[in-house]
């Protein structure tokens, strides 16, 4: 009977397979479409040098003025400095402060979750630190950091890294006893236990965790580049709008998007490489 | 006719000396109570319950009745709060892997191949890589799986997924098996195959089972010892020996003498529940 199983289950999975494939083809598709027409309407608005323009440039330049402001700046830089060397400066501070979080939080988190006097100790100040506004706490920052790019580090990685931790811990505490049951009865020391089954089924709510931080890591990279530096994308973007030169704001802005978006899509490959079990339970 | 008619089920006495002399699994005594104070819980009143070696037993009761309290008991999933365990008078005070357990469901290890789940157990014993895993891919073969060793547990469907559990349980050769309704997720027809091939799989290697199960039909299918338990506090109401595990017919389960002796448990099982019920509308 169970020579049979095989052929009915194979056939049931093609079928599938390709619905699914047709499903991830016209999502593609409408993805690409939301993308277009926002950039439509943004040339539509902007007049594009076609016609009179609704917005006036000062407030919303056109995409072609924004693409030139783009390459202009590749080509002579920003005061002084290449925008390559502002894109790498704001990617460094961030990059930094996040791989800081992830290599001290995510272990933090899973000792939190295995281990309850750890849980006790540590979970009451992360959670307390948690709504405090990072920002408000910059000139602190500043005044205990100095103004180099340690101060900047700090203020990203405030509320990424309890996000984080707090998030590795909730992931911990949330795999099911069945299956740490399941391999205590098969023999398994707390080692085992811990590193075959518990680390493993707590992947799926890591991921979810440092995916979230992503964009909030961006985020606050304004926060970071906003006083004590003279370079930085989002410092370009916010001493551009100062001389209300709207088009390099925009190029800022998009970079930083550009930025997230891309993060965002490669931890989501990681993820989908290494957890591949995620939500399967 | 008449002859069918005859209670086919012969009581069993619990706390029998003999029995008791030479059992593989002793429970003796054994209680639990969750909470403290006026919250307080009776999940199990003390049990005695003696399996002897080569015994499937079966503990039938409706839900909530303490069944798989007890079976957490002898897993050692959990700690007594009365009386004690002994598996050949060893006293159980934690999981082992003298135990083999079988969840009803989702106790699988997603992120490992089928073939690493069942090589899980002797790899967590010290057995060396290779041989746990060629140990493993005879279990597979022996629950129809060899097949499907390198795929994910998730794509397997519900009883494959048992049949995985049960090699996987089987892989470290346990003393005795604890099976908590492992059954009780899947439908009728793949439910009814597994119960044949587990009946199959002890008779062939007589293991040791005791299966926790609130479905009378199946109690009576597998087991050479049929405990029956009743709610609030939870307790062993009567115990048989059954003689349908036996049966070569794989529908025995229509026999009149079937009938009577499932007869036989529903109506001790009845009164209770009507108990059970009165007391929870009184409180």
């Amino acid at each position: 009977m169970s020579a049979t199983r095989p052929e009915v289950s194979a056939v049931e999975a093609l079928d599938e397979d390709t619905l699914h494939r047709r499903e991830d083809r016209r999502d593609r598709w409408l993805t690409v479409g939301t993308f277009a027409s926002l950039l439509g309407l943004w040339a539509a608005v902007t007049g594009s040098g076609l016609w009179e323009p609704l917005i006036k440039p000062l407030f919303l330049p056109s995409p072609v003025a924004v693409w030139e402001a783009l390459l202009r700046l590749i080509e002579q830089g920003y005061q002084g400095r290449s925008l390559g060397h502002h894109v790498g400066v704001s990617f460094q501070r961030f990059a930094t402060a996040f791989s800081a979080c992830v290599v001290i939080g995510v272990p933090l988190g899973l000792l939190m979750g295995m281990h309850r006097p750890t849980r006790a100790v540590l979970e009451p100040p992360i959670q307390a630190i948690r709504p405090i506004p990072k920002l408000a706490l910059l000139p602190l920052f500043l005044i205990w950091f100095g103004i180099g790019n340690l101060s900047k580090i700090v203020v990203i990685a405030a509320p990424v890294f309890p996000l984080i931790a707090i998030s590795a811990m909730q992931a911990v505490r949330s795999v099911s006893t069945r299956k740490i049951q399941a391999a205590q009865a098969l023999g398994a020391s707390a080692w085992v236990v811990f590193w075959r089954v518990v680390l493993p089924a707590s992947l799926p709510g890591i991921f979810t965790g440092i995916r979230v931080s992503i964009s909030l890591g961006v985020t606050m990279l304004v926060g970071a580049e906003l006083t004590a530096t003279s370079d930085g994308i989002a410092w370009m973007a916010l001493t551009a709008a100062e001389y209300l030169s709207t088009d390099i704001v925009l190029v800022g802005v998009l970079i930083m998007a550009t930025m997230g978006y891309s993060l965002d899509r490669l931890v989501r490959a990681i993820e989908t490489r290494v957890v591949h079990w995620s939500g399967k339970d | 006719m008449s002859a069918d008619l005859t209670p086919a089920l012969v009581p069993l006495v619990l706390d029998d000396p003999a029995r008791r002399a030479g059992a593989l699994l002793a429970i003796d005594g054994l209680g639990k109570t969750f909470g403290s104070g006026a919250g307080q819980v009776q999940a199990l009143s003390p049990t005695d319950l003696y399996v002897q070696e080569g015994d499937f037993l079966c503990v039938v009761g409706p839900s909530g009745c303490g069944k798989t309290t007890l079976l957490n008991l002898v897993a050692g999933f959990e700690r007594p709060t009365a009386g004690q365990v002994r598996l050949r008078g060893q006293r159980i005070t934690g999981p082992g892997a003298e135990r083999g357990v079988v969840f009803q469901q989702g106790a699988l290890f997603n992120w490992m191949t089928v073939l690493e789940n069942v090589a899980f157990g002797p790899r967590a014993c010290g057995v060396a890589p290779e041989a746990a895993r060629s140990r493993a891919r005879e279990l597979l073969s022996m629950v129809g799986l060899d097949t499907f060793a390198d795929k994910y547990p998730y794509q397997l469907s519900g009883g494959m997924q048992q049949r995985v559990g049960i090699a996987r349980a089987l892989a470290n050769e346990p003393g005795i098996l604890l099976m908590d309704e492992p059954f009780a997720a899947l439908d009728q027809q793949t439910r009814e195959l597994l119960q044949e091939e587990i009946r199959g799989i002890w008779r062939r290697e007589r293991k040791t089972v005791l299966w926790i199960t609130h479905s009378i039909d199946e109690a009576l299918f597998l087991a050479t010892h049929i405990a029956v338990m009743t709610a609030r506090p939870g307790r062993i109401k009567a115990a048989f020996r059954s003689p349908f595990n036996a049966a070569d017919d794989p529908l025995i389960a229509s026999t009149p003498a079937f009938t009577t002796a499932k007869r036989q448990i529903i109506e001790l099982l009845r009164g209770e529940s009507r108990q059970a019920q009165a007391q929870e509308s009184a409180a």
